[in-house]
Formats: structure tokens, C-alpha cells, sequence
């Protein structure tokens, strides 16, 4: 039975501001369960509730590798597992948001505009 | 960084986790989280054991979660007296009232859609405007307003157990049940009569404490 704080940590999940966010993302992409998501972790399923609760590792670089040896030192999990999981969240998030503005997609497949001189524009 | 076994964080670390809240430590929320939810949802469940356990654990989870997004809400400096699990009970309470107040509203608007059709939960409030989880919490906070005592000296308050503390917030409230205050003191599961014994010795013996603090508003 799912007890209140575990609850409390998968409700947390929905939110970006929790690395629980980042790991359902994770989870999603590779097909895991919760058994699954911790074998790949390297820690045991209990440990998922309070990593689910910490906060999202920060995005710029300094501060990403601080908040991941942060986390990796309190629970002793995989940082390359979970830095992979918090950049491949990352992603994924950028690629819905710029899809939902709806331009994302459509710039990928668009022809560049040419500049002038007949050459494509880069930007 | 030690790192922490769970459910080895004391409550007594709230000044240490709200500074690193603030300090955007990464593991704050969750140690938080894990420190404060279960006791917090406790309390709520001790204090209104008439509302269903889901209500308690929401406001709890609530409050927690407000402290998260937006620790400066929490000033130690101005709160002295109050610890963080004080704060964290004040905040849970009102969450608490809020959403009872929302699901009374949400119960109305059913009740004149469907006024034959009654669910259980509008079954038990209709008729008994009292036994409204939501009137119960806002006639105790209502009450408070009403009568609030004197505050602790802090000489009495220093020598106070956070239990006695909670004991003497229940008091003020004009809180009745031995059961509530035998949960408070860790006796819920001995006989009533051990209960009643055990807790009108505890409220007698605060009793003289605060007389003898000459705060005693009774």
C-alpha cells in the first residue's frame, strides 16, 4: 500500500521543480518501473520517495555538476544515471515546449531562408 | 556532506533545513518532506479526527509544499518563539480550513444540482451544519480569536516540552477529548480510564505551571 509521503512524492512528480519530475521523464523513456528506474539508479526502491522530493539539479554547468555530487552524496546513487536522467528530462521538456508554441517541428523540416548573396542563413 | 539514513532527520533541525532551503541546497525539500509530512499529518489527524485522513495529509502535503516554493515565508528571526514545526501547523491548519471551506462550497453547488441524490459525504454534513469538518475547524479557529490567552513568558515557555507546548495550544483552544490529548502523549493505546487518568494529570500539573508564570487566563 502507497503510504502518505510516498504518495506525496509521486503528486510532487508532476511538478518541474522536483527531480521526481525529472526521473518520471527518465522512467518513461526507458520503459521502467519503479523496480526498474532504482536497479538503474543503483539503489533500492524505498530511496525513490525522498529522491523524487529533492529539488531539480540547477541547468548551468557549475551549479548542475554541485547539485548532482549533492545528491549523488546524500543517496549514494548513480550520477551518471541521474545526470543522464535530469539532461534527457531536460531535453525532452524543451522539445514539448517548443512544440507546444508550435514553431519547434515546423523550423526542422522549414528551408532556410537565403540570404542574399544566394547561400542559405545559418541562423 | 554526512549523508543521512532515512528517517533519522530530528525535528529539532529546523532552523539548519529552512537555512538550506534558502541556500537552494538540492536535498532541503526532501529532507523536509520526510522530517515533516508524517508528523504533521499526525497532528492534524490528533486534532480533527472527525475528517477523513486524505484531508489531513493534503493540507499537510500543502504546507510543506508552500515552505518549499517559497521559503521566506518562514522568518525565523521574527518567529522566535515559533519553531518551524509551529509555523508548519499554522500553515497545515489553514490549508487545511481552505480546503474544507472549498469542498463545503464544491457539496452546496452538488447538493442544489442534486438535492435527492446525496452522496455519503453530503449525507453526513446536510441537516448537521456542526458536523461539517469545515465549520469545525473555522468555530476552533474562531474560538482562538476569541479568547486567545496571554502569551507564554518566555521563562515558563524554556521550560516547556514541545508536547506541553502543543498541550497548552489545545487547552486555550478549549479542547475537550482525552483522545486527542492522550495522542499528543503517546497513550492512545492504553485503556480509557489509564487515558483519562494520565491526561488530567498532565493538564493539572500546566495548570499550576501557569499559574505560578501568573499568565493563567482562566
Amino acid at each position: 500500500m502507497t503510504s502518505g509521503i510516498d504518495q506525496f512524492a509521486r503528486n510532487a512528480a508532476s511538478d518541474p521543480f522536483f527531480l521526481g519530475s525529472a526521473l518520471a521523464d527518465y522512467a518513461a523513456s526507458e520503459h521502467l518501473d519503479d523496480a526498474g528506474l532504482a536497479a538503474s539508479l543503483g539503489c533500492r526502491e524505498e530511496l525513490l520517495t525522498p529522491l523524487r522530493l529533492c529539488r531539480r539539479p540547477r541547468t548551468e554547468p557549475s551549479l548542475f555538476r554541485a547539485d548532482i555530487e549533492a545528491i549523488v552524496g546524500r543517496f549514494a546513487v548513480n550520477a551518471d544515471t541521474l545526470a543522464e536522467a535530469v539532461r534527457r528530462s531536460d531535453a525532452l521538456r524543451r522539445l514539448r515546449g517548443t512544440a507546444a508554441h508550435g514553431d519547434g517541428m515546423l523550423m526542422a523540416a522549414r528551408d532556410r531562408e537565403p540570404n542574399g548573396d544566394g547561400t542559405e542563413s545559418t541562423s | 556532506m554526512t549523508p543521512l539514513q532515512l528517517g533519522t532527520l530530528s525535528l529539532p533541525d529546523g532552523r539548519d533545513l529552512h537555512a538550506r532551503l534558502l541556500a537552494y541546497d538540492p536535498v532541503a525539500p526532501s529532507d523536509l518532506a520526510m522530517a515533516y509530512f508524517e508528523p504533521l499529518t499526525a497532528w492534524l489527524e490528533a486534532l480533527y479526527p472527525r475528517l477523513y485522513p486524505h484531508e489531513c495529509a493534503t493540507a499537510a502535503g500543502d504546507a510543506i509544499m508552500a515552505l518549499i516554493k517559497n521559503p521566506h515565508s518562514y522568518k525565523p528571526e521574527r518567529q522566535r518563539r515559533e519553531s518551524l514545526l509551529s509555523y508548519l501547523r499554522m500553515s497545515a491548519t489553514a490549508k487545511l480550513s481552505n480546503l474544507l471551506r472549498a469542498e463545503r462550497r464544491h457539496g452546496n453547488r452538488r447538493a442544489n444540482l442534486d438535492a435527492v441524490a446525496l452522496s455519503p459525504v453530503m449525507g453526513k454534513y446536510l441537516g448537521d451544519e456542526d458536523a461539517d469538518p469545515a465549520r469545525i475547524v473555522e468555530r476552533r479557529e474562531e474560538e482562538s480569536a476569541a479568547s486567545t490567552p496571554p502569551p507564554l513568558p518566555d521563562s515558563l515557555r524554556a521550560t516547556l516540552s514541545p508536547v506541553e507546548i502543543e498541550m497548552l495550544r489545545l487547552m486555550d483552544l478549549k479542547e475537550r477529548k482525552t483522545i486527542v490529548f492522550a495522542r499528543l502523549l503517546g497513550i492512545a493505546d492504553q485503556p480509557v480510564a489509564e487515558q483519562r487518568r494520565e491526561v488530567k494529570r498532565a493538564k493539572d500539573r500546566l495548570h499550576k505551571r501557569r499559574q505560578r508564570a501568573g499568565t493563567d487566563h482562566d
